[in-house]
């Protein structure tokens, strides 16, 4: 592995060359030696391929970043973990259905952005594929006699259906339903994004509304084009699709760089209750000071091996680490530092003691000598400081 | 931004009236995303206000799988993009001072934002312009390098002498959000 990937300029163009080599290899083989190809969908042919390389390299920049690689690993490594199988396919299960097929995390976030959500993602999910599948020519339909189309996928021919049945209708009008989902979608975002302040407040032009704009191009021209051919004889058919064709590019290049990155991310979302609960929702590592359960070994390791990889020092004198501790008690500690209260000896971890020395009960009693003086360490530096003068003095 | 926020826990009273405004503000989805808590129940009653300190290389960032903590122009650490936060849990426990909050029913993590639309303009954030002890407050770089003489001068009062090694142990919380060419 390491030899190949030496002979490559670096890992990333060794992935992108894999990715186009098999995308044609399955070009090849799904259109018979490209005697199938539909030279119609060139330009969406080269567009995709640069798609598919502004994605491989946009995944593997994600995935080379320290904490995407930790969670990333751990999650392969439990994913082939015997003991973990069923655990794991119910985890990958639920997500699956709850978090990507229905979406519910975005339906609590309130109903209307479930439903624009919804709309966008299947929409494009629809359009995506049927436009992958016909461009890269994975899937085509043939005429096997006038009255039959036959679905040919990889080559194989699946299901024959008659050329004006309803399952031949819903195929020709697959795009137009997925573009009809995007644009109530894209509309319902744009009208929110117009209207509610509380969005405005970190919404960026070129990240939050660009995205909108260039589904909103797409669609609109896709839609057009049927317009033009069912209803107007295709008046401006050759420049309506020239322009859908520029506009599906655009996005297919922006896809990679932009917001629409999340959706090949989300995937991760997997790894959270694969990896990061012991059981499932529930805490099991406890808080080294006040023994309330608030995560879990696992995370807590790689939290810290995260921020040790990026250089972190958060460790404190006696070995822990700040993450050892509960958020509260974190809190605690900074507040307890900063207002000079932490407990001076003893149990670090046990009560404070609020008599500060200063203000001593009696005349018999002096103030403590840590008071007035520095800590012997404090000291020793001080000293240390003086034999080695810096030079520039 | 030229402002900073200044912290003194101890003239917190617990009133909590920075986390009722902190709800109000907008975007926060009517939930706090700061702290009141006790240093110490069992010894006295004394409470402390805690925020987001705004970190310049912030750890929560760094441990953040989905890459879904973005920081602004200005420097302020914004809570997770929701679109990318993948809900698990990192930033709450990377962070050193136990900021991040997680909300589990919608799935995404919030923070402090120092009211991202109100200190954009310059414009105290919620908690600092309802804090009726001046626990928390939003000022001039120069104003704080004043609280701050102040205070060392206090502690003399006091009878605590800070040292060369110790010094900072003396000088109240101070964080923000400042461009280094004003200030
Ligand atoms: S909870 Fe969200 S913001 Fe926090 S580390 Fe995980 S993905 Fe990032
Ligand atoms: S949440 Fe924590 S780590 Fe992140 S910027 Fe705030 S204080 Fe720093």
């Amino acid at each position: 592995m390491f030899k190949l990937e030496k002979s490559f300029y670096s890992k990333t163009s060794m992935y992108s060359f894999f990715t186009i080599l098999i995308l044609f290899l399955s070009m090849w083989v799904s259109t018979a030696q490209f005697l199938h190809i539909d030279m119609a969908l060139l330009g969406y042919m080269i567009g995709s391929a640069v798609f598919a390389i502004g994605l491989v390299i946009r995944m593997s920049f994600w995935l080379f970043r320290t904490a995407t690689n930790k969670i990333a690993t751990r999650s392969v490594k439990n994913m082939f973990a015997k003991e973990r199988l069923k655990r794991n396919a119910k985890s990958l299960g639920i997500t699956l259905i709850d978090n990507i097929l229905l979406q519910k995390f975005i339906f609590k976030r309130g109903l209307y952005r479930g439903i624009q959500h919804i709309m966008i993602s299947w929409g494009c999910i629809i359009s995506f594929a049927f436009t992958f599948g016909l461009t890269f020519g994975w899937f085509r339909f043939d005429l096997v006699d006038p009255e039959t189309y036959q679905m040919v996928a990889f080559n194989i021919p699946l299901i024959s259906m008659a050329a004006n049945g309803w399952i031949a209708e819903i195929f020709y009008n697959m795009l137009n339903i997925g573009a009809v989902m995007v644009l109530i979608g894209v509309s319902m975002a744009m009208y929110r994004r117009f209207k509610d302040y509380d969005v405005k407040v970190t919404q960026r032009f070129e990240f939050d509304l660009l995205p909108l704009y260039i589904l909103l191009a797409v669609t609109v021209t896709g839609l057009a084009l049927t317009v033009s051919y069912k209803f107007l004889d295709g008046w401006m058919h050759p420049y309506i699709s020239l322009i859908h064709q520029i506009t599906v590019i655009i996005m297919l290049m922006y896809f990679p760089f932009g917001k629409l990155f999340h959706v090949p991310i989300r995937p991760l979302a997997t790894a959270v209750p694969m990896s990061y609960q012991e059981t499932l929702m529930v805490d099991t590592k406890t808080c080294k000071s006040c023994a309330q359960p608030y995560s879990n070994d696992d995370q807590i390791a790689d939290v810290q091996a995260i921020l040790k990889a990026q250089s972190f020092d958060l460790q404190l004198a006696d070995g822990t680490y700040l993450s050892d501790y509960c958020p509260s008690c974190r809190r605690r500690m900074r507040a307890l530092k900063q207002m000079n209260m932490e407990a001076p000896q003893g149990n670090p971890y046990g009560p404070v003691n609020t008599n500060n020395g200063i203000h001593i009960s009696g005349f018999g009693k002096k103030r403590s000598d840590e008071y007035f003086g520095i800590d012997e360490d404090i000291k020793k530096d001080l000293k240390e400081e003086k034999d080695h003068e810096p030079i520039s003095r | 931004m030229n402002k900073i926020m200044y912290l003194e826990f101890e003239r917190c009273i617990g009133c909590r009236a920075c986390q009722a405004a902190c709800r109000e503000c907008g975007d926060h989805d009517a939930k706090e995303r700061n702290y009141v808590e006790y240093v110490d129940f069992t010894e006295s009653r004394q409470t402390f206000p805690m925020l987001c300190m705004q970190c310049k290389d912030p750890a929560c960032a760094r441990v953040c799988p989905a890459n879904a903590i973005q920081i602004t122009e200005e420097g302020v650490v914004l809570s997770a993009m929701e679109e990318k936060c993948i809900g698990c849990r990192n930033c709450t426990f990377g962070c050193p001072f136990g900021i991040p909050k997680f909300d589990f029913e919608k799935n995404k993590m919030y923070k402090c934002d120092m009211c991202y639309d109100r200190t954009r303009e310059d414009i105290a954030p919620m908690c600092a312009s309802v804090c009726p002890s001046d626990a928390i407050r939003f000022i001039d770089f120069d104003e704080m390098q004043q609280l701050r003489r102040r205070r060392t001068q206090m502690n003399l009062v006091e009878g605590k002498k800070p040292q060369e090694g110790n010094k900072w142990d003396y000088v109240p919380e101070f964080f923000g959000v400042y461009t280094d060419s004003q200030s």
